[in-house]
Protein backbone atom coordinates (compact mmCIF):
# COMPACT_ATOMS: atom_id res chain seq x y z
CA UNK A 1 0.00 0.00 0.00
CA UNK A 2 2.78 2.38 0.95
CA UNK A 3 4.58 1.72 -2.33
CA UNK A 4 1.36 2.35 -4.25
CA UNK A 5 0.94 5.70 -2.57
CA UNK A 6 4.55 6.45 -3.35
CA UNK A 7 3.83 5.78 -7.01
CA UNK A 8 0.68 7.85 -6.76
CA UNK A 9 2.68 10.68 -5.18
CA UNK A 10 5.18 10.55 -8.03
CA UNK A 11 2.40 10.55 -10.59
CA UNK A 12 0.74 13.46 -8.79
CA UNK A 13 3.91 15.54 -8.96
CA UNK A 14 4.33 14.57 -12.61
CA UNK A 15 0.78 15.60 -13.49
CA UNK A 16 1.21 18.90 -11.68
CA UNK A 17 4.36 19.54 -13.70
CA UNK A 18 2.51 18.68 -16.92
CA UNK A 19 -0.30 21.07 -15.93
CA UNK A 20 2.16 23.90 -15.31
CA UNK A 21 3.90 23.23 -18.61
CA UNK A 22 0.59 23.15 -20.49
CA UNK A 23 -0.49 26.42 -18.92
CA UNK A 24 2.85 28.06 -19.67
CA UNK A 25 2.86 26.95 -23.31
CA UNK A 26 -0.79 27.90 -23.78
CA UNK A 27 -0.32 31.37 -22.32
CA UNK A 28 2.89 31.96 -24.26
CA UNK A 29 1.33 30.81 -27.53
CA UNK A 30 -1.70 33.00 -26.81
CA UNK A 31 -4.15 30.13 -27.20
CA UNK A 32 -2.71 29.06 -30.56
CA UNK A 33 -0.61 26.01 -31.41
CA UNK A 34 -1.30 22.68 -29.77
CA UNK A 35 -3.84 24.21 -27.39
CA UNK A 36 -5.86 25.50 -30.29
CA UNK A 37 -5.81 22.12 -32.04
CA UNK A 38 -6.90 20.34 -28.85
CA UNK A 39 -9.67 22.88 -28.23
CA UNK A 40 -10.91 22.59 -31.78
CA UNK A 41 -11.01 18.80 -31.58
CA UNK A 42 -12.79 18.81 -28.23
CA UNK A 43 -15.31 21.40 -29.36
CA UNK A 44 -15.96 19.48 -32.57
CA UNK A 45 -16.78 16.43 -30.45
CA UNK A 46 -18.77 18.27 -27.81
CA UNK A 47 -20.63 20.89 -29.86
CA UNK A 48 -23.31 18.50 -31.19
CA UNK A 49 -23.80 17.02 -27.71
CA UNK A 50 -23.97 20.49 -26.18
CA UNK A 51 -26.55 21.61 -28.74
CA UNK A 52 -28.64 18.56 -27.99
CA UNK A 53 -28.35 19.00 -24.23
CA UNK A 54 -29.11 22.71 -24.48
CA UNK A 55 -32.18 22.15 -26.63
CA UNK A 56 -33.44 19.55 -24.15
CA UNK A 57 -32.58 21.49 -21.00
CA UNK A 58 -33.59 24.97 -22.20
CA UNK A 59 -37.30 24.53 -21.42
CA UNK A 60 -36.42 23.21 -17.95
CA UNK A 61 -34.00 26.06 -17.30
CA UNK A 62 -36.60 28.51 -18.64
CA UNK A 63 -39.21 27.00 -16.36
CA UNK A 64 -36.95 27.40 -13.32
CA UNK A 65 -36.10 30.94 -14.44
CA UNK A 66 -39.82 31.60 -14.81
CA UNK A 67 -40.45 30.42 -11.26
CA UNK A 68 -37.72 32.76 -9.96
CA UNK A 69 -39.29 35.68 -11.83
CA UNK A 70 -42.73 34.89 -10.52
CA UNK A 71 -41.35 34.72 -7.00
CA UNK A 72 -39.83 38.17 -7.25
CA UNK A 73 -42.92 39.68 -8.83
CA UNK A 74 -45.11 38.22 -6.13
CA UNK A 75 -43.60 40.56 -3.55
CA UNK A 76 -44.49 43.54 -5.68
CA UNK A 77 -47.92 42.38 -6.67
CA UNK A 78 -49.45 40.84 -3.57
CA UNK A 79 -52.87 42.17 -4.44
CA UNK A 80 -52.88 40.31 -7.76
CA UNK A 81 -51.35 37.04 -6.74
CA UNK A 82 -54.54 35.13 -6.07
CA UNK A 83 -56.04 36.11 -9.38
CA UNK A 84 -53.08 35.23 -11.55
CA UNK A 85 -51.84 32.16 -9.73
CA UNK A 86 -53.96 29.72 -11.70
CA UNK A 87 -53.11 31.36 -14.99
CA UNK A 88 -49.39 31.57 -14.44
CA UNK A 89 -48.77 27.88 -14.76
CA UNK A 90 -50.62 27.85 -18.09
CA UNK A 91 -48.96 30.88 -19.59
CA UNK A 92 -45.44 30.34 -18.29
CA UNK A 93 -44.37 28.03 -21.08
CA UNK A 94 -46.11 30.17 -23.67
CA UNK A 95 -44.36 33.28 -22.32
CA UNK A 96 -41.00 31.60 -22.55
CA UNK A 97 -41.65 30.69 -26.17
CA UNK A 98 -42.95 34.17 -26.93
CA UNK A 99 -39.91 35.77 -25.33
CA UNK A 100 -37.60 33.63 -27.41
CA UNK A 101 -39.53 34.45 -30.58
CA UNK A 102 -39.43 38.18 -29.83
CA UNK A 103 -35.74 38.00 -29.13
CA UNK A 104 -35.13 36.24 -32.40
CA UNK A 105 -37.26 38.77 -34.27
CA UNK A 106 -35.48 41.65 -32.59
CA UNK A 107 -32.07 40.28 -33.36
CA UNK A 108 -33.00 39.70 -36.98
CA UNK A 109 -34.39 43.23 -37.32
CA UNK A 110 -31.33 44.71 -35.69
CA UNK A 111 -29.39 46.97 -38.02
CA UNK A 112 -25.69 46.32 -37.62
CA UNK A 113 -23.67 49.49 -37.05
CA UNK A 114 -22.48 51.05 -40.28
CA UNK A 115 -24.49 48.44 -42.17
CA UNK A 116 -21.85 45.84 -41.55
CA UNK A 117 -22.60 42.32 -42.70
CA UNK A 118 -23.74 40.20 -39.78
CA UNK A 119 -24.86 36.67 -39.12
CA UNK A 120 -27.18 35.47 -36.39
CA UNK A 121 -25.85 32.87 -34.00
CA UNK A 122 -27.19 31.10 -30.98
CA UNK A 123 -25.46 30.50 -27.67
CA UNK A 124 -24.99 26.76 -27.22
CA UNK A 125 -22.92 26.57 -24.06
CA UNK A 126 -21.25 28.49 -21.25
CA UNK A 127 -17.73 28.29 -19.98
CA UNK A 128 -16.79 25.36 -17.79
CA UNK A 129 -16.98 27.26 -14.49
CA UNK A 130 -18.31 30.41 -12.86
CA UNK A 131 -14.89 31.98 -13.38
CA UNK A 132 -15.35 31.86 -17.15
CA UNK A 133 -16.98 34.82 -18.88
CA UNK A 134 -17.29 33.23 -22.28
CA UNK A 135 -20.04 31.79 -24.46
CA UNK A 136 -19.83 29.30 -27.29
CA UNK A 137 -21.95 30.00 -30.38
CA UNK A 138 -23.10 27.71 -33.17
CA UNK A 139 -21.37 29.58 -35.99
CA UNK A 140 -17.72 29.33 -36.95
CA UNK A 141 -15.23 29.71 -39.76
CA UNK A 142 -17.58 27.90 -42.14
CA UNK A 143 -19.89 30.90 -41.73
CA UNK A 144 -17.16 33.50 -42.12
CA UNK A 145 -16.44 34.07 -38.43
CA UNK A 146 -12.83 34.86 -37.59
CA UNK A 147 -11.03 35.78 -34.39
CA UNK A 148 -11.65 39.37 -33.37
CA UNK A 149 -15.15 39.71 -34.82
CA UNK A 150 -17.42 41.81 -32.59
CA UNK A 151 -20.59 40.23 -31.24
CA UNK A 152 -23.71 42.25 -30.42
CA UNK A 153 -27.30 41.66 -29.43
CA UNK A 154 -30.30 43.97 -29.37
CA UNK A 155 -29.02 45.59 -26.15
CA UNK A 156 -25.54 46.41 -27.35
CA UNK A 157 -22.02 45.05 -27.35
CA UNK A 158 -21.73 41.46 -26.12
CA UNK A 159 -18.04 40.74 -26.67
CA UNK A 160 -15.62 39.53 -29.27
CA UNK A 161 -14.73 36.21 -30.84
CA UNK A 162 -11.48 34.89 -29.40
CA UNK A 163 -11.44 31.30 -30.66
CA UNK A 164 -12.97 29.78 -33.78
CA UNK A 165 -13.62 26.30 -35.09
CA UNK A 166 -15.40 25.13 -38.23
CA UNK A 167 -18.89 25.38 -36.77
CA UNK A 168 -18.36 27.01 -33.37
CA UNK A 169 -16.76 30.08 -31.93
CA UNK A 170 -15.93 31.28 -28.44
CA UNK A 171 -17.11 34.76 -27.50
CA UNK A 172 -15.32 36.51 -24.66
CA UNK A 173 -17.89 38.73 -22.96
CA UNK A 174 -17.26 42.38 -22.14
CA UNK A 175 -17.63 41.41 -18.47
CA UNK A 176 -14.40 39.37 -18.69
CA UNK A 177 -11.48 41.16 -17.00
CA UNK A 178 -9.24 40.09 -19.90
CA UNK A 179 -11.26 41.95 -22.50
CA UNK A 180 -10.94 45.70 -22.91
CA UNK A 181 -13.06 47.93 -25.10
CA UNK A 182 -12.14 51.38 -26.38
CA UNK A 183 -15.14 53.59 -25.66
CA UNK A 184 -16.45 57.14 -25.97
CA UNK A 185 -18.67 59.06 -23.58
CA UNK A 186 -21.41 60.53 -25.75
CA UNK A 187 -21.95 63.41 -23.29
CA UNK A 188 -18.35 64.62 -23.27
CA UNK A 189 -17.16 62.98 -26.49
CA UNK A 190 -14.01 61.87 -24.67
CA UNK A 191 -12.54 58.43 -25.07
CA UNK A 192 -11.51 55.86 -22.53
CA UNK A 193 -11.29 52.19 -21.84
CA UNK A 194 -13.81 49.79 -20.38
CA UNK A 195 -12.84 46.43 -18.92
CA UNK A 196 -14.84 43.71 -17.21
CA UNK A 197 -14.74 42.89 -13.52
CA UNK A 198 -16.48 39.55 -13.69
CA UNK A 199 -20.09 39.82 -12.65
CA UNK A 200 -21.41 43.31 -12.11
CA UNK A 201 -20.48 46.68 -13.54
CA UNK A 202 -17.63 47.37 -15.93
CA UNK A 203 -14.66 49.52 -15.02
CA UNK A 204 -14.27 52.73 -17.04
CA UNK A 205 -10.88 54.39 -17.17
CA UNK A 206 -10.18 57.65 -18.98
CA UNK A 207 -6.51 58.48 -18.98
CA UNK A 208 -6.73 61.85 -20.68
CA UNK A 209 -10.15 63.07 -19.56
CA UNK A 210 -10.59 66.82 -19.51
CA UNK A 211 -14.21 66.81 -18.40
CA UNK A 212 -16.09 64.96 -15.69
CA UNK A 213 -18.44 62.10 -16.52
CA UNK A 214 -21.97 62.14 -15.11
CA UNK A 215 -24.43 59.52 -13.96
CA UNK A 216 -26.36 58.16 -16.93
CA UNK A 217 -23.82 59.18 -19.57
CA UNK A 218 -24.12 56.82 -22.51
CA UNK A 219 -20.95 54.91 -23.27
CA UNK A 220 -20.43 53.60 -26.81
CA UNK A 221 -17.55 51.99 -28.67
CA UNK A 222 -15.03 54.43 -30.10
CA UNK A 223 -14.29 52.56 -33.32
CA UNK A 224 -10.75 51.49 -32.47
CA UNK A 225 -11.03 47.75 -32.07
CA UNK A 226 -14.80 47.52 -32.38
CA UNK A 227 -17.05 49.26 -34.88
CA UNK A 228 -17.97 52.75 -33.66
CA UNK A 229 -21.13 53.71 -31.76
CA UNK A 230 -22.20 50.31 -30.44
CA UNK A 231 -23.93 50.86 -27.09
CA UNK A 232 -21.91 49.48 -24.17
CA UNK A 233 -23.61 50.84 -21.05
CA UNK A 234 -24.31 53.86 -18.85
CA UNK A 235 -22.14 55.51 -16.24
CA UNK A 236 -23.16 54.53 -12.70
CA UNK A 237 -21.22 57.12 -10.71
CA UNK A 238 -20.10 60.62 -11.61
CA UNK A 239 -16.34 61.08 -11.60
CA UNK A 240 -13.67 63.52 -12.65
CA UNK A 241 -10.00 63.05 -13.18
CA UNK A 242 -7.59 64.16 -10.50
CA UNK A 243 -4.28 65.66 -11.49
CA UNK A 244 -1.92 62.89 -12.47
CA UNK A 245 -4.53 60.16 -12.14
CA UNK A 246 -6.89 58.56 -14.61
CA UNK A 247 -10.61 59.12 -14.28
CA UNK A 248 -12.06 55.87 -12.99
CA UNK A 249 -15.70 54.95 -12.52
CA UNK A 250 -18.16 52.14 -13.18
CA UNK A 251 -20.45 51.46 -16.11
CA UNK A 252 -23.58 49.34 -16.03
CA UNK A 253 -23.47 47.19 -19.18
CA UNK A 254 -26.59 47.07 -21.35
CA UNK A 255 -26.27 43.37 -22.03
CA UNK A 256 -27.80 40.90 -19.62
CA UNK A 257 -25.26 38.12 -19.63
CA UNK A 258 -27.62 35.71 -17.91
CA UNK A 259 -30.19 36.14 -20.69
CA UNK A 260 -28.02 35.90 -23.77
CA UNK A 261 -29.54 33.60 -26.34
CA UNK A 262 -29.37 34.90 -29.91
CA UNK A 263 -26.54 37.20 -30.93
CA UNK A 264 -25.16 38.75 -34.08
CA UNK A 265 -21.57 38.38 -35.23
CA UNK A 266 -20.39 41.36 -37.25
CA UNK A 267 -18.58 39.39 -39.93
CA UNK A 268 -18.30 42.52 -42.07
CA UNK A 269 -15.89 44.11 -39.59
CA UNK A 270 -12.23 43.44 -40.31
CA UNK A 271 -10.41 43.01 -37.03
CA UNK A 272 -7.11 44.83 -37.35
CA UNK A 273 -5.54 43.02 -34.45
CA UNK A 274 -6.79 39.48 -34.20
CA UNK A 275 -4.51 38.68 -31.30
CA UNK A 276 -5.83 41.58 -29.31
CA UNK A 277 -8.28 39.53 -27.30
CA UNK A 278 -5.76 38.35 -24.78
CA UNK A 279 -4.98 41.10 -22.37
CA UNK A 280 -5.97 44.33 -23.93
CA UNK A 281 -6.49 46.26 -20.73
CA UNK A 282 -2.81 46.16 -19.85
CA UNK A 283 -1.81 46.91 -23.42
CA UNK A 284 -4.13 49.91 -23.53
CA UNK A 285 -2.91 51.15 -20.19
CA UNK A 286 0.64 51.05 -21.42
CA UNK A 287 -0.13 52.79 -24.69
CA UNK A 288 -2.28 55.43 -23.01
CA UNK A 289 0.40 56.15 -20.46
CA UNK A 290 3.02 56.37 -23.13
CA UNK A 291 0.82 58.82 -25.04
CA UNK A 292 0.36 60.84 -21.90
CA UNK A 293 4.09 60.91 -21.28
CA UNK A 294 6.44 63.74 -22.24
CA UNK B 1 -11.34 -2.02 -8.77
CA UNK B 2 -13.78 -3.37 -11.32
CA UNK B 3 -12.62 -3.57 -14.93
CA UNK B 4 -15.38 -1.26 -16.07
CA UNK B 5 -14.81 1.30 -13.32
CA UNK B 6 -12.31 3.36 -15.31
CA UNK B 7 -14.35 3.73 -18.54
CA UNK B 8 -17.46 4.30 -16.43
CA UNK B 9 -15.67 7.02 -14.49
CA UNK B 10 -14.52 8.74 -17.68
CA UNK B 11 -18.06 8.57 -19.07
CA UNK B 12 -19.38 10.19 -15.91
CA UNK B 13 -16.77 12.93 -16.19
CA UNK B 14 -17.80 13.63 -19.80
CA UNK B 15 -21.48 13.77 -18.80
CA UNK B 16 -20.63 16.08 -15.92
CA UNK B 17 -18.69 18.40 -18.23
CA UNK B 18 -21.65 18.42 -20.60
CA UNK B 19 -24.01 19.34 -17.77
CA UNK B 20 -21.62 21.96 -16.41
CA UNK B 21 -21.36 23.78 -19.75
CA UNK B 22 -25.03 23.64 -20.70
CA UNK B 23 -27.39 23.21 -17.74
CA UNK B 24 -25.44 25.08 -15.07
CA UNK B 25 -23.62 28.39 -15.18
CA UNK B 26 -24.35 31.94 -16.26
CA UNK B 27 -27.39 32.05 -18.49
CA UNK B 28 -28.61 28.72 -17.17
CA UNK B 29 -29.16 27.48 -13.63
CA UNK B 30 -27.06 29.74 -11.42
CA UNK B 31 -28.76 30.57 -8.11
CA UNK B 32 -27.26 33.66 -6.43
CA UNK B 33 -24.75 33.98 -9.23
CA UNK B 34 -23.00 30.68 -8.68
CA UNK B 35 -23.47 27.11 -9.81
CA UNK B 36 -22.41 23.74 -8.41
CA UNK B 37 -19.06 22.38 -9.50
CA UNK B 38 -20.44 19.23 -11.10
CA UNK B 39 -17.17 18.05 -12.60
CA UNK B 40 -15.33 18.48 -9.29
CA UNK B 41 -18.08 16.55 -7.54
CA UNK B 42 -17.91 13.69 -10.03
CA UNK B 43 -14.12 13.60 -9.68
CA UNK B 44 -14.44 13.30 -5.90
CA UNK B 45 -17.16 10.68 -6.29
CA UNK B 46 -15.35 8.40 -8.74
CA UNK B 47 -11.85 8.81 -7.36
CA UNK B 48 -13.03 7.28 -4.08
CA UNK B 49 -13.55 3.96 -5.84
CA UNK B 50 -10.54 3.77 -8.13
CA UNK B 51 -6.96 2.69 -7.57
CA UNK B 52 -4.67 5.65 -6.89
CA UNK B 53 -3.00 5.91 -10.30
CA UNK B 54 -6.13 5.61 -12.45
CA UNK B 55 -7.85 7.96 -10.00
CA UNK B 56 -5.23 10.65 -10.59
CA UNK B 57 -5.43 10.19 -14.36
CA UNK B 58 -9.22 10.54 -14.27
CA UNK B 59 -8.93 13.73 -12.19
CA UNK B 60 -6.31 15.15 -14.56
CA UNK B 61 -8.42 14.26 -17.61
CA UNK B 62 -11.47 15.89 -16.04
CA UNK B 63 -9.49 19.06 -15.41
CA UNK B 64 -8.09 19.09 -18.93
CA UNK B 65 -11.61 18.71 -20.30
CA UNK B 66 -12.73 21.70 -18.20
CA UNK B 67 -9.85 23.71 -19.64
CA UNK B 68 -10.66 22.68 -23.19
CA UNK B 69 -14.35 23.51 -22.84
CA UNK B 70 -13.81 26.79 -21.00
CA UNK B 71 -12.04 30.05 -21.56
CA UNK B 72 -9.00 29.51 -19.38
CA UNK B 73 -5.50 28.41 -20.47
CA UNK B 74 -4.91 24.68 -20.64
CA UNK B 75 -3.66 23.10 -17.45
CA UNK B 76 -5.26 25.34 -14.80
CA UNK B 77 -8.28 23.16 -14.05
CA UNK B 78 -6.11 20.09 -14.65
CA UNK B 79 -3.83 21.29 -11.87
CA UNK B 80 -6.72 22.07 -9.52
CA UNK B 81 -8.62 18.82 -10.08
CA UNK B 82 -5.49 16.64 -9.97
CA UNK B 83 -4.82 18.11 -6.53
CA UNK B 84 -8.41 17.49 -5.48
CA UNK B 85 -8.15 13.92 -6.79
CA UNK B 86 -4.90 13.28 -4.96
CA UNK B 87 -6.24 14.59 -1.65
CA UNK B 88 -9.39 12.51 -2.08
CA UNK B 89 -7.28 9.39 -2.66
CA UNK B 90 -5.15 10.19 0.37
CA UNK B 91 -8.04 10.91 2.72
CA UNK B 92 -10.79 8.64 1.43
CA UNK B 93 -10.42 6.11 4.25
CA UNK B 94 -11.83 8.78 6.60
CA UNK B 95 -15.17 8.54 4.78
CA UNK B 96 -15.95 5.64 7.13
CA UNK B 97 -16.31 8.09 10.00
CA UNK B 98 -19.65 9.39 8.86
CA UNK B 99 -21.68 11.46 6.47
CA UNK B 100 -20.81 14.75 8.14
CA UNK B 101 -17.13 14.26 7.42
CA UNK B 102 -17.94 13.32 3.80
CA UNK B 103 -20.02 16.50 3.43
CA UNK B 104 -17.28 18.65 4.95
CA UNK B 105 -14.78 16.94 2.68
CA UNK B 106 -16.79 17.73 -0.45
CA UNK B 107 -17.16 21.35 0.63
CA UNK B 108 -13.48 21.69 1.46
CA UNK B 109 -12.22 19.98 -1.71
CA UNK B 110 -14.53 21.98 -3.98
CA UNK B 111 -13.47 25.20 -2.28
CA UNK B 112 -9.84 24.16 -2.57
CA UNK B 113 -10.25 23.33 -6.27
CA UNK B 114 -11.79 26.73 -7.00
CA UNK B 115 -9.18 28.51 -4.87
CA UNK B 116 -6.31 26.71 -6.60
CA UNK B 117 -7.79 27.56 -9.99
CA UNK B 118 -8.11 31.22 -9.00
CA UNK B 119 -4.59 31.46 -7.67
CA UNK B 120 -3.05 29.57 -10.59
CA UNK B 121 -5.17 31.65 -12.98
CA UNK B 122 -3.89 34.86 -11.45
CA UNK B 123 -0.31 33.61 -11.67
CA UNK B 124 -0.90 33.00 -15.38
CA UNK B 125 -2.43 36.44 -15.97
CA UNK B 126 -6.12 35.54 -15.88
CA UNK B 127 -7.09 38.23 -13.35
CA UNK B 128 -9.33 35.68 -11.65
CA UNK B 129 -8.76 37.17 -8.23
CA UNK B 130 -9.73 40.64 -9.42
CA UNK B 131 -13.38 39.54 -9.63
CA UNK B 132 -15.15 41.36 -6.75
CA UNK B 133 -17.28 38.25 -6.16
CA UNK B 134 -14.36 35.86 -6.07
CA UNK B 135 -15.11 34.68 -2.52
CA UNK B 136 -18.74 33.99 -3.45
CA UNK B 137 -17.51 32.11 -6.51
CA UNK B 138 -15.54 29.81 -4.21
CA UNK B 139 -17.94 29.39 -1.29
CA UNK B 140 -21.34 29.12 -3.01
CA UNK B 141 -20.32 26.45 -5.54
CA UNK B 142 -18.77 24.47 -2.67
CA UNK B 143 -22.04 24.71 -0.77
CA UNK B 144 -24.17 23.67 -3.76
CA UNK B 145 -21.75 20.87 -4.57
CA UNK B 146 -21.92 19.58 -0.99
CA UNK B 147 -25.72 19.47 -1.22
CA UNK B 148 -25.68 17.72 -4.59
CA UNK B 149 -23.14 15.28 -3.21
CA UNK B 150 -25.89 13.65 -1.18
CA UNK B 151 -27.35 12.36 -4.44
CA UNK B 152 -24.27 11.96 -6.60
CA UNK B 153 -21.96 10.07 -4.22
CA UNK B 154 -24.28 7.17 -3.40
CA UNK B 155 -25.35 6.96 -7.06
CA UNK B 156 -21.75 6.85 -8.27
CA UNK B 157 -20.79 4.31 -5.64
CA UNK B 158 -23.71 2.13 -6.65
CA UNK B 159 -22.73 2.39 -10.29
CA UNK B 160 -19.03 1.72 -9.76
CA UNK B 161 -19.31 -0.90 -7.03
CA UNK B 162 -22.64 -2.38 -8.07
CA UNK B 163 -23.32 -2.70 -4.37
CA UNK B 164 -25.67 -0.37 -2.55
CA UNK B 165 -24.35 -1.34 0.90
CA UNK B 166 -20.93 -0.06 -0.01
CA UNK B 167 -22.25 3.27 -1.17
CA UNK B 168 -20.64 5.27 1.62
CA UNK B 169 -17.55 3.17 2.02
CA UNK B 170 -14.21 3.81 0.38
Amino acid sequence: MFRRFDRAGGLFIGLLAVSFLLATFDVRSDGQGVGSVLREGTQALFAPLQRLTTSVSRPVVGFIDGIAEVASLRDENDRLVNRVQDLEALVRDAEALQRRLEELEKINDLEPPGELAAITARIVSNGSSDFDHVRFIDRGSDNGVVMGHPVIDDNGLVGRVDAVGDNWARVRLITDPRLGVGVRDLATNETGWVSGQGDGPLKLEMFLAGEAVGVGDLIVTDGSRFPPDIAVGVVLEAAESQAGFALTTEVEPFIETARLDFVKVLVGWSPLDTAAGTDEASAFGRSALSRAGP
Amino acid sequence: MRQVALPLSLTLVVLAALAQTTVFGEGSIQPLGASPAIVTLVVIAVVRHLDPEPALLVAFTAGLLMDLLGGSPLGLWALALTTVGYLTVRLRHHADRGLLLVAVGIFAFTFLGNALFSIAGTLFGQRTLTDPDVIDLMVLPALYTMILGAAVLPGTAKLLLRNREAAWKP
